[in-house]
Formats: C-alpha cells, sequence, structure tokens
C-alpha cells in the first residue's frame, strides 16, 4: 500500500498509517493501518463508535497525541511533506499554518485565564508573519465572519464569559485564522445542544465552501455525516472498514459493520415501529494480537475464513471501497435479526386500551431562589419549571423533548419526589420509578449487583429474604441478564448492563410509571438500540407506562405515543408523536426536527432548513411575551407583548403559539 | 468581587473574635485558676490573692472579658509576669524577627520549588520518568522530615563542622551581615519543608494543566511544549500554588518556633517557651492569638490574590 | 449525546473516585504498601520484643560507658548518663505509634461524625459546626497543640487528646466535603425515590463511600502526629524525662552534638522512616481505591 499515486490537488494523503499507545499494561495499537487521500475541498467524515481509534487516528495526522501515544509507521503528506519525518520544530510551523484543528469540548478547549484575543493573535504573528495590529485586524474579522457579534469588544473577552456555542465560534475562527489548507474537526459538535449543533455545521459547510479548505471530520453521528459529508470513512477496530462517496455508503453500505450501524437508527419515515437492529457482542480489545477480522465476532455473515484472515479495502463500486470477504457484506448472507420472526411492535390501534390515566400534571411549577450575599441585592429566581400541565395514558409512553437548561430533568426530579414543586399537582395513580441517565455514577460502587437491585425491596419491607432474592432473580432475567451478574460490583459490568441494571432496580417494585431521563445519552449507538428494545419489551409485556426524557428527538420519536416538547420551562407543544414530527405546529419544534440531521444524503441535500439563530436566553430573566421571541423566525410584535398560553388546536393537538389557531 | 469580599470579611472577623474567645475562655477552663496553676506551691494564701488581683481574676467573667478584649484592640496587653517587661513592647521587638525569617523562607522556598516542580511535571508529562520520580522522591523526603532534627543535622553540618554559618550571637539590624548569616541557618531549615511541600504542588498544578485541552489547542496552533509551559500551563498553575503558599504558612509558623528555640532567636516563638516555662500564661495567651491572627491575615490576603489572578471572579 | 461522549472519550481516567474498595488480600497489595510494610513491620517487631533483645534497659544508667561510639554491644551509642540510645529509641517508637494511631483513630471518628452531621443535615447545624471548625483551623497545629499542652499538663494523655484537638476540625472538613460530593450521587436519588431514611442513606451509601478516603487521610494523620508530639517533646512541653520519647532523646543530645552526633541524628532518622512507611501507606491505599492515581 506504499504506491503513492500523485494527485495535483491532494491535501493530505494518508498511507498506511498505525499508531501505537505504549500503556503499562500493554500496546494499545488504535490504529492499525488507515490509508485514504482527501482532496481540495472535500469533506470527509471519518465515523465510528469510542474506541474504534477515529480520535487518535485524527490526532496522528498532525503527531498531536497525548504520551505515551506514537505514530509508529506509514506515511502521512500534507503540503507535499511527509508529517511522520518532521522534527518538532518543522511541525509547529504546519501545525495553525497548514493546519487548523477544531476540537471536541469548547468549555475545555480555550484557555480560562487568558483573553480570546490573546489566544489568537499571536499564532497569526507567527505564522502570516505581521504585526500585531495587522494580526489583531485579521483575528476580529474572523470573529466577525464566524459570527461573534461586536467582535471588536469580544476579542476582549475571557472564555467564561460566552456560552458553549459562541466558545466553538471562536475555536472555529482560530482554528481558520491562517488560512490552512486542512481542516481537523475532531467531534466540534458533541457537546453542543442540537439547534447550535446545527449552526455549527453549517458554519463550517459555508467557510470550508468559501476557503476551499479541505476538512476531515470526526463524529459518531450517522444523521451529521449525511448533511455534511462528501465522503465517509467507516472505522472499526483502528481500521477503515468501508470508505466511499457519502451518497453510495448510505445507499448501499458494503460492509457488515455499516449495514449495521444504519439499520439502529431508528427510521422515522414510516410509521411502523420495527424492532431496532442491535449488534451483539463488544469492540474487541485492541491490546491483544487481532488474527483475522476483528468483526467476525459480531458479524452475522462471518465464517471460518474471517477467523485466519483480514480482509484489506477492496475496490466495489466507483471509488467506493469495503473490508469484507463478501462484496455484498451481509445483504449476501443474512443478519442475525432475521433468523428472529420479525417482531413489529403492536401499534397502539389494535386494541386501543381505555383511555385511563396514570399521571397527571397540572400547572407545575420550581422556582429556585439564589440570595445574593449582599442584602439589598435583589434574589434572582431561576424559573426552571414554569407551569406544565401532562397527563399519561396507562400503558403508553410520553416523550418529553427539549434542549438543555429547558426544565426537562426538573420535571421529573419533581415526579420522583426528589424536589418539592413550588406550585402545581402531581397526581400518580400507583407509583414512579425512574431509570437514571449516567451509568457510571447511578449505582453505589460498594454494593453488588444484587443487593443493588433488592434495595428497593429492603427499603419498603417487601416480603422475606427468600421472595426477595426470586424477585432479583426474576428480575434480572426479564431485563436479559444472566443471573451471574449478581455477585459482581457495577464497576465489572459495560455500559450497556449497568443500564439494563438500571432498569431492573426501578422495575423491583412494579411501578405503573417508569421515568427515564436520557436513559441512553451515555451509550454507544450499538448499544443504545438494545436498550430502547428493552423499554419497548417492557412496555409490552408489563403494560408500564414511561416518561421517556431526552434530546435525542429520533429515539424519543421511536420509543414515544405522545410527546411534549419543552422550551425554558414550559411546554410548547403536545400531541400523537408521530403527528407532532410530520406536522410541527409551534415554530421551536420545527427548528427543533430541522436542526436535525437524518441519516439520509438524499433527503438532507433536499430538505429546506429553517435553522433558528441566536442561543437560549437566561432563565433568570423574567420575560413578557413568548418564551421563544427572541428567536422565533416568525415573530410578530404580539409575540412580544403577550404569552400565548397553551391551547388544543385539533382534537389530540396543544401547542403554545399565537400562530396556531 | 464585592459580594465575595465583604464575605470574606465578615467570615475574618467571625474567625477572629472566635479565636480571641476560644483562647480566652480556654484559659480559664485551667483547674483551680490560672494563678494558682502559676503560682505552684511557691506561694502562700495571701500572696496568691494577690497574684489572682494583679492578673484580674477576682473580677467577675464577663468583666474580665471585656478588659481583656479592650487590651487587645489597644494593643495594651499587661506585663509580664516574672520580668514585669510589656509584653506589648516584647512583641514589638519579636514579631518583625519571626515574620522575617518566615518571608525570607517563603521566597527562598517559592524560587526554588516553582522550576522544580515544573522540571517535573513536565519530565513526567513527556514520559521522562527519571527525573520526575527523583524529584518527587527528594521531596517526599523533605517534606517528612521533622524541622528539629533538620535543625540540629544543619547545625552540626553547617556550624559545628563546616563552620560557615554561626550557631549562636546576638541579632540586630545594626550590622545587617552578621543579621543575615545568623538567620541564613534557620531560613535555610524552614525551607527545606516548604520547598517540598511547594514543589509537590507545583509539580500537581501543572502536570494537570499541561493534560488539559486548551494546552492541545495551543499546541495545533503551533506553539511548542516549551512556548506552551510558559504561556498558559504556569499561569493556570499559579493559582493552586497561591493556595498552598497561605496553607502551608502554619507549619512555616511550627517551624518558626523549633527554630527560634534551637538557634536561640528572640522571635515570638522563643517568647513563648519561655512563657510556657514560666507559667506566664497571659504571655501565651496573647502570643497564640497573634499566631492565629497571622496566619489568618495572610490566609486571607492569598485568597484575595487567587481571585485577583483568576478572571473567572466577576468584578 | 452530549455526556455520552465526554463521559466515554475519558472513561479511561475518569472513572469515579470510589471505584468499589478491592479485598485486601495479598495480591492487591501495591508496590508501594510492600514498601510501607517492609519498613514498618521490622520497626514493630523491634519495638514489641525490645525486652528480649540483649540491650540495656531503656532507663538503666551506666556511668562508665557515657557517650560511647555506636558499636555492636550499643548499635546507636549511648549518652551523657550512659544508656543505651537504641533501647531507649525503640521505647520510644513504641510511644510514637501509640501516639500515632490513636491520634488518627480519635480525629478519624470525631471527623466521621460531626463531618456526616453537618454534611447531611440542614444549614443551621452546617453553619455551626463549620464555624467552629474554621476557628479552629485558624490555630497553626503545632501551636494549638503546644497551647493546650500548656493547660493540660505534660504526658501522654494530654499530649494525644492536644494533637487529636488540632486533627479533628481537617477531619470534620474533609468528611463534610465528601459527604457533600456523595449526596448529589444517582444513588442517593434512587434510594431517595423508594423512601430510603436519612439513617439507611447514611449507613449504606454514604459512610462505606467514604472511609477509604478517611482511611488515606488517617495514615497520613497519624503520620504528622509522630512528628508533632516528637516536636512537642523536643520542646520539653510533651513526654518529660527520663520517660524516653524520640522527642526528648534528641533534644538531650542537641547539647552534647559536638561530641555525640549519634544521640540526636540516628533517632531522627528512625521517625523519618516511620513517617515514610506511613506515607507510602497512604498512597497505597489511594492507589488501591482509586485507578487514576496509579501511574
Amino acid at each position: 500500500m506504499t504506491f503513492m499515486p500523485k494527485i495535483d490537488d491532494a491535501v493530505l494523503q494518508v498511507r498506511d498509517m498505525h499508531t501505537h499507545f505504549n500503556t503499562d499494561t500493554g500496546v494499545v495499537k488504535a490504529v492499525n493501518g488507515v490509508s485514504f487521500d482527501l482532496r481540495r475541498g472535500e469533506r470527509i467524515a471519518i465515523v465510528g463508535e469510542s474506541g474504534s481509534g477515529k480520535s487518535a487516528m485524527a490526532m496522528s495526522l498532525i503527531r498531536l497525541l497525548a504520551f505515551p501515544g506514537k505514530v509508529v509507521s506509514g506515511e502521512i503528506r500534507i503540503a507535499g511533506k511527509d508529517i511522520t519525518r518532521l522534527t518538532e520544530r518543522e511541525l509547529n510551523g504546519i501545525r495553525g499554518k497548514d493546519v487548523g484543528t477544531v476540537f471536541q469540548d469548547p468549555m475545555s478547549s480555550l484557555d480560562p485565564v487568558m483573553r480570546v484575543g490573546d489566544q489568537m493573535i499571536p499564532p497569526i504573528m507567527r505564522h502570516l508573519e505581521i504585526g500585531q495590529k495587522e494580526a489583531q485586524a485579521i483575528a476580529i474579522e474572523w470573529l466577525d465572519k464566524v459570527g461573534i457579534p461586536d467582535a471588536k469588544q469580544r476579542i476582549k473577552a475571557y472564555p467564561f464569559e460566552m456560552s458553549g456555542g459562541m466558545r466553538q465560534r471562536v475555536m472555529i475562527a482560530m482554528a481558520l485564522s491562517c488560512n490552512p489548507r486542512l481542516i481537523i474537526a475532531d467531534e466540534p459538535t458533541t457537546a453542543l445542544d442540537v439547534t447550535i449543533q446545527a449552526q455549527i455545521v453549517e458554519l463550517l459547510k459555508n467557510l470550508t465552501a468559501e476557503t476551499g479548505a479541505a476538512m476531515l471530520f470526526i463524529t459518531h453521528d450517522l444523521g451529521l455525516v449525511a448533511r455534511f459529508a462528501n465522503k465517509v470513512g467507516v472505522m472499526y477496530a483502528g481500521r477503515l472498514v468501508e470508505f466511499g462517496p457519502a451518497t453510495d455508503i448510505f445507499a448501499d453500505p458494503r460492509h457488515p459493520y455499516t449495514q449495521s450501524l444504519l439499520r439502529t437508527i431508528p427510521d422515522t419515515t414510516v410509521a411502523k415501529r420495527d424492532r431496532l437492529l442491535q449488534i451483539p457482542g463488544f469492540p474487541p480489545d485492541m491490546k491483544m494480537p487481532m488474527v483475522g477480522c476483528s468483526f467476525r465476532e459480531r458479524c452475522a455473515a462471518a465464517h471460518d475464513y474471517c477467523k485466519s484472515s483480514a480482509p484489506d479495502l477492496e475496490f466495489r463500486t466507483e471509488n467506493h471501497y469495503a473490508a469484507c470477504w463478501l462484496p455484498a457484506g451481509l445483504d449476501g448472507g443474512k443478519t442475525a435479526e432475521d433468523d428472529a420472526p420479525k417482531e413489529t411492535a403492536k401499534s397502539a390501534s389494535v386494541a386501543p386500551p381505555p383511555r385511563q390515566d396514570v399521571l397527571e400534571i397540572n400547572d407545575l411549577h420550581k422556582h429556585f431562589v439564589k440570595k445574593s450575599m449582599l442584602p439589598w441585592a435583589e434574589p434572582r429566581t431561576l424559573r426552571a419549571v414554569n407551569g406544565v400541565s401532562l397527563r399519561l395514558n396507562r400503558g403508553e409512553t410520553l416523550g418529553i423533548v427539549g434542549e438543555s437548561g429547558c426544565g426537562k430533568s426538573t420535571v421529573a426530579r419533581m415526579l420522583l419526589g426528589l424536589e418539592q414543586p413550588t406550585a402545581g399537582q402531581i397526581y400518580i395513580a400507583g407509583a414512579a420509578q425512574m431509570v437514571f441517565q449516567d451509568p457510571y455514577s447511578s449505582f453505589n460502587p460498594k454494593m453488588k449487583v444484587f443487593n443493588i437491585i433488592e434495595e428497593p425491596l429492603v427499603v419498603t419491607r417487601k416480603g422475606t429474604r427468600a421472595e426477595r432474592a426470586e424477585k432479583v432473580r426474576s428480575l434480572v432475567t426479564q431485563v436479559g441478564l444472566d443471573q451471574s451478574y449478581l455477585d459482581r460490583y457495577p464497576s465489572q459490568l459495560s455500559g450497556g448492563q449497568r443500564q439494563r441494571i438500571g432498569v431492573a432496580r426501578a422495575l423491583a417494585l412494579n411501578p405503573s410509571v417508569v421515568v427515564a431521563d436520557e436513559p441512553t445519552s451515555a451509550l454507544d449507538v450499538s448499544v443504545r438500540a438494545q436498550i430502547i428494545n428493552l423499554l419497548c419489551d417492557l412496555k409490552e409485556q408489563l403494560g408500564i407506562s414511561f416518561v421517556f426524557i431526552s434530546h435525542d428527538l429520533l429515539t424519543v420519536r421511536y420509543i414515544s405515543d405522545h410527546i411534549a416538547v419543552m422550551y425554558l420551562g414550559e411546554v410548547v407543544e403536545y400531541g400523537p408523536a408521530a403527528h407532532v414530527f410530520d406536522d410541527p405546529a409551534h415554530p421551536y419544534t420545527r427548528a427543533l426536527l430541522d436542526a436535525i440531521p437524518s441519516p439520509d444524503p438524499a433527503r438532507e441535500a433536499n430538505r429546506k432548513i429553517q435553522l433558528i439563530s441566536g442561543e437560549l436566553p437566561s432563565p433568570l430573566s423574567i420575560q413578557t411575551g413568548c418564551a421563544f421571541a427572541s428567536r422565533c423566525p416568525k415573530v410578530m410584535a404580539k409575540c412580544r407583548e403577550s404569552k400565548p398560553p397553551i391551547k388544543a388546536f385539533s382534537k389530540q393537538r396543544e401547542a403554545a403559539c399565537h400562530l396556531v389557531d | 468581587m464585592l459580594a465575595y469580599s465583604l464575605k470574606r470579611i465578615l467570615q475574618l472577623i467571625v474567625t477572629t473574635l472566635g479565636v480571641v474567645t476560644l483562647v480566652f475562655f480556654t484559659l480559664r477552663l485551667i483547674p483551680g485558676d490560672a494563678a494558682s496553676a502559676m503560682a505552684g506551691d511557691t506561694l502562700s494564701g495571701e500572696a496568691l490573692q494577690r497574684l489572682r488581683e494583679q492578673m484580674g481574676l477576682s473580677r467577675p467573667l464577663g468583666e474580665q472579658y471585656f478588659s481583656y478584649l479592650r487590651g487587645l484592640l489597644s494593643f495594651k496587653l499587661g506585663e509580664t509576669i516574672t520580668t514585669g517587661l510589656s509584653i506589648s513592647s516584647l512583641l514589638l521587638s519579636a514579631i518583625p524577627i519571626t515574620l522575617t525569617i518566615a518571608l525570607a523562607t517563603i521566597t527562598l522556598a517559592l524560587s526554588i520549588a516553582v522550576p522544580l516542580g515544573t522540571m517535573a511535571a513536565f519530565m513526567a508529562h513527556k514520559g521522562y520518568r527519571t527525573l520526575d520520580n527523583l524529584i518527587t522522591g527528594a521531596a517526599m523526603l523533605a517534606d517528612l522530615m521533622p524541622s528539629f532534627w533538620t535543625a540540629l543535622v544543619f547545625l552540626l553540618l553547617f556550624s559545628l563542622t563546616l563552620g560557615i554559618f554561626p550557631a549562636s550571637g546576638t541579632i540586630s539590624l545594626e550590622d545587617p551581615r552578621a543579621f543575615l548569616m545568623r538567620l541564613a541557618l534557620p531560613v535555610l531549615v524552614l525551607s527545606v519543608t516548604q520547598i517540598a511541600a511547594m514543589a509537590r504542588i507545583t509539580r500537581t498544578a501543572v502536570l494537570e494543566v499541561l493534560s488539559e485541552d486548551y494546552i492541545r489547542t495551543a499546541r495545533s496552533m503551533g506553539w511548542s511544549e516549551l512556548q506552551v509551559l510558559f504561556r498558559h500551563a504556569l499561569k493556570n498553575a499559579a493559582l493552586p500554588i497561591v493556595t498552598i503558599v497561605g496553607l502551608s504558612f502554619g507549619s512555616l509558623l511550627n517551624g518558626t518556633v523549633i527554630v527560634e528555640f534551637i538557634f536561640t532567636i528572640p522571635g515570638i516563638g522563643s517568647l513563648l517557651v519561655y512563657g510556657i516555662n514560666s507559667r506566664d500564661y497571659q504571655l501565651v495567651q496573647t502570643l497564640i492569638v497573634f499566631y492565629a491572627l497571622i496566619f489568618v491575615t495572610v490566609n486571607f490576603v492569598t485568597d484575595l490574590v487567587y481571585k485577583k489572578l483568576d478572571p473567572r471572579v466577576q468584578f | 449525546m452530549t455526556k455520552m461522549f465526554l463521559t466515554l472519550r475519558k472513561q479511561h481516567w475518569a472513572f469515579p473516585p470510589e471505584f468499589h474498595l478491592p479485598r485486601l488480600s495479598l495480591p492487591h497489595l501495591n508496590q508501594k504498601m510492600i514498601i510501607a510494610l517492609v519498613i514498618l513491620v521490622p520497626i514493630l517487631l523491634l519495638t514489641t520484643f525490645a525486652d528480649w533483645l540483649p540491650l540495656q534497659k531503656p532507663l538503666q544508667t551506666n556511668l562508665r560507658a557515657i557517650m560511647q561510639w555506636p558499636s555492636h554491644v550499643h548499635p546507636f551509642g549511648t549518652d551523657r548518663m550512659g544508656r543505651d540510645v537504641l533501647s531507649r529509641t525503640l521505647a520510644g517508637v513504641q510511644l510514637s505509634l501509640v501516639v500515632g494511631f490513636s491520634v488518627a483513630f480519635i480525629a478519624m471518628s470525631f471527623g466521621l461524625f460531626f463531618g456526616t452531621l453537618a454534611g447531611l443535615f440542614g444549614r443551621a447545624v452546617d453553619r455551626a459546626i463549620m464555624t467552629v471548625v474554621d476557628i479552629f483551623l485558624a490555630f497553626p497545629s503545632l501551636l494549638l497543640a503546644i497551647g493546650l499542652v500548656s493547660i493540660v499538663g505534660t504526658g501522654l494523655g494530654p499530649v494525644v487528646m492536644a494533637i487529636s484537638l488540632a486533627d479533628v476540625p481537617r477531619f470534620i472538613r474533609l468528611q463534610r466535603s465528601l459527604v457533600l460530593s456523595l449526596r448529589s450521587r444517582a444513588y442517593i436519588d434512587a434510594a431517595r425515590t423508594v423512601n430510603a431514611s436519612q439513617w439507611w442513606l447514611m449507613t449504606r451509601h454514604i459512610a462505606p463511600n467514604t472511609i477509604s478516603p478517611l482511611l488515606v487521610a488517617a495514615s497520613i494523620a497519624a503520620a504528622h502526629a509522630i512528628l508533632v508530639e516528637a516536636s512537642l517533646s523536643f520542646l520539653g512541653l510533651g513526654i518529660m524525662p527520663p520517660a524516653p520519647s524520640l522527642g526528648n532523646i534528641i533534644r538531650d543530645g542537641q547539647t552534647y552534638l559536638e561530641q555525640a552526633w549519634w544521640i540526636s541524628t540516628l533517632p531522627g532518622v528512625v521517625i523519618l522512616l516511620i513517617a515514610i512507611s506511613l506515607h507510602f501507606l497512604s498512597d497505597g491505599i489511594r492507589e488501591a481505591l482509586d485507578p487514576r492515581a496509579r501511574k
């Protein structure tokens, strides 16, 4: 693979790159022979789950790996120079000048004790060899270009004075400030809310089109890829397993891993709910020597040949390569899911149960009052939840969506009695239990799984010891785990297994309502599908009602019967999931849906997207009119003066907007 | 900043008042009373009664407390029992000496510890563990050496064997050279512990900063590792270093008592030991209060410096 | 999705700090614990069985053999009254260890109690406890001990009491911050949703997760207490001669530093060794509990 064709407009050429981390416990082979080209103006997305080596690969390109990482072999050509052979000093002439980098977490990627200008200007002076004044002018120009209002003043600001979205804009301005030919963006939108994420993606797209820079975009979000990239590389266990034009990869994936990944995403275009495909097993341990194809243990089409030798990236169609012995991947063989009869979740219309509310919330408020140290200062009130009314039918799922800070988690905490409402009532027929977000902190690390699941029974003094043990065993089986797990500590389980334990604990007291607060957001896509399937199954089998809280609209749409959209502590739209999704009534719902990219490049290309500008106003400020007025594309004078109450506009749907009648 | 300063000043006042009150009432807990404890078996009943009156112990407790507070505020602190010298004037001559030792130690310690700790962190970050382990190990050893023992070893080595510094002699500012030579050894002894503590903190702080995301950002813009170290890492690591200077001032004050005792330096530490040995409770009480006040004030100042260095605090 | 990749990306070093406690069987002893035990165990054995060693008794004088160089009869030499320095040192170590472990135990127990109280119960209790803690922390620790000893008198009991009193506020503060950080954990919330009592939360969830960090702090506190006791005795305010303590042995030797350096220096080395081993022990426990510390 060391043959390197001369491509005139190649910005980046990578050949057989290997990156290793020499840790005390062994060599982690993070990147195992990656080769690809990137041309001027091209945008390549590298997709993969956590641990696939995609970030290590990106950092290897400019040799910015943290100790003990090292590029051990291969060739990386940027602007005709082989990066692997350069000295540190020569590299420093390339970093920032020829290659700009945007990192994941804008909150920590800027120096907190330095003004924005002091971080931006010196590299410009150095790389472009100009004076302080010109450099400052360039910095301001870039800040202006990335959409920082009042750039002249803001350049003197400290990062902490800006929101996450603004900081990411500053990062982008900095990365582009020396006109690099190549931009590496490592999950640049992962830490941001959906509406902000959409703004940043648009910005990157426009800027690269304008400057002609090539871009390498690392992400785990297939939707983003479809919206953004010309070409896609799929990484698994440190290798590219498929590479090709985005339209091709989405329409005709050839590698079993790509095929499976695409099927784990809930399809929102069809009304019928198929079970999500789940990829069994775990990615391989990168410290182990790898013989054969690294995906074979999770692959339904694997055969003996896959055990002994690993396939290389092979030509499939024009510019489309896949590393699999089977030319068509799974589609030639069969998938694991095909073995089982295809389970289709029963749609509610089959036998509609009599409407019976298990949960009713009336005009719920939660205000947090923060008193100042100064006795004469006005205490500040944070209106986290500001008049929410909802109800939930037995056996149904209510999805609550909204961006961070919209009050959805506070509602959940009040449902569970973890917070006392400032005003309003909650009625629950039966008991409510909760599945928590972070599978790493939701279990006492000193308790065994058995005791964790048993705890609610012990606390409420249910049954004898033997009865409780019996119940715990049946619960753990119910969530799809082996009973041998009961003897383990949480730290010995994977994220997906922990989340199953979390579900088992929530079911221990036979609740009528289970509140799940972002139960899948800390999980990788393939594991996420498992948990969603589990929740759907339980709903079917036990007739439990769910409140499913998430910012991930695709998942909410898939799992919910009704959806409530929250904005700044208020419900702005409520209705059956399909209706809200297909025909949103409130401008905010529409904006949210527009912000979410769908994993289909053809659809993305034709989509008319109306992005909302600006960011969430502070919940500390008290606004008269509509809460969304400051960002609404259809705002009228009336919206700023009077607040639209939420009201029914059809038999099943409600919205809080002056435009809806 | 205003709210914070006010809160901090309020805290300072409450703590100071607490310290003063605690010391006062603890002394009243002595079995019998301070006078009889002081006198031991040496005084007759009548003489003891006179002593009590001299110390004001025969007055009601509240009255004693307020006259004690008044005394502190007006810096009229009474006289020593045995020699009848004014405690205020003793303090005025002793405090500058102790503070000179303390400040000299901090200056010396910082100028050695910060480069040392930074070097160790930089080496550790780049994976060269030998030098890092060497510095970290030496720091741990130095940190744990009891200061009175270090003092004796230094005395043995530098004064008695090598004869570089004098072990005793008068202390006065008239002869600056002699003054410096006389204080050099105590400062060295105290620096050992301080260097160890500060080097450790510097190493931890710098190492932590070096693995922050913004360091990677700076590197991605083409700054070399050393440039990043000086432009970003030290500036951020300064915050924890300032904090530790404040906190380790307590152990520094502990140390001054011991070196003053060993090197017979007339600072507040020597005064304290003298006070205890002569059972002069009033003297001891006053001195302990002053030690606490110095410590509290230093922490207050470092706290404000910290807030000044950290732009994240709104003004 | 936001949290997900933050969590997973940093997973290898950002594990929850209260990783479950591995059973401390022999294979779990890490390098640092072994170093600590290699120093500590022989010292413990020597002090425990000091009576059976072929040494002169600690208090026995021999005026015909004063200030003798270290030799095979007197490995640490003799002092101005012809007493055996090693045998006195061993007796002193015994006392140091008693002081160290008593102080660590007392400070930890009080810290556990009041710290939990401050962290778990309402603002008034918290504010009251923390105000008192702040006042005590305003005194440099040795000076607080000196002040207390000057009042309650010298000897083992008062010394232990004085040093403990200086350490208790530190433990209260530590325990309080541990409780506060645990209080917002999701597993506490999970227990609260089934109406678990405060007592249940405290005994099942909070206390077990604070014990380990407290133990780490306690072994440092033991080392510190040994140093403070030695300092007090050195100043003549702790254990009074002729009863041997490492501090007063060193003080005894100070006058004869030029003629008999070994009286002061060798016991100091022993203090240093004990302090080092306790620090290694603390680091070792910390490492066993927190995979992040392993580097």
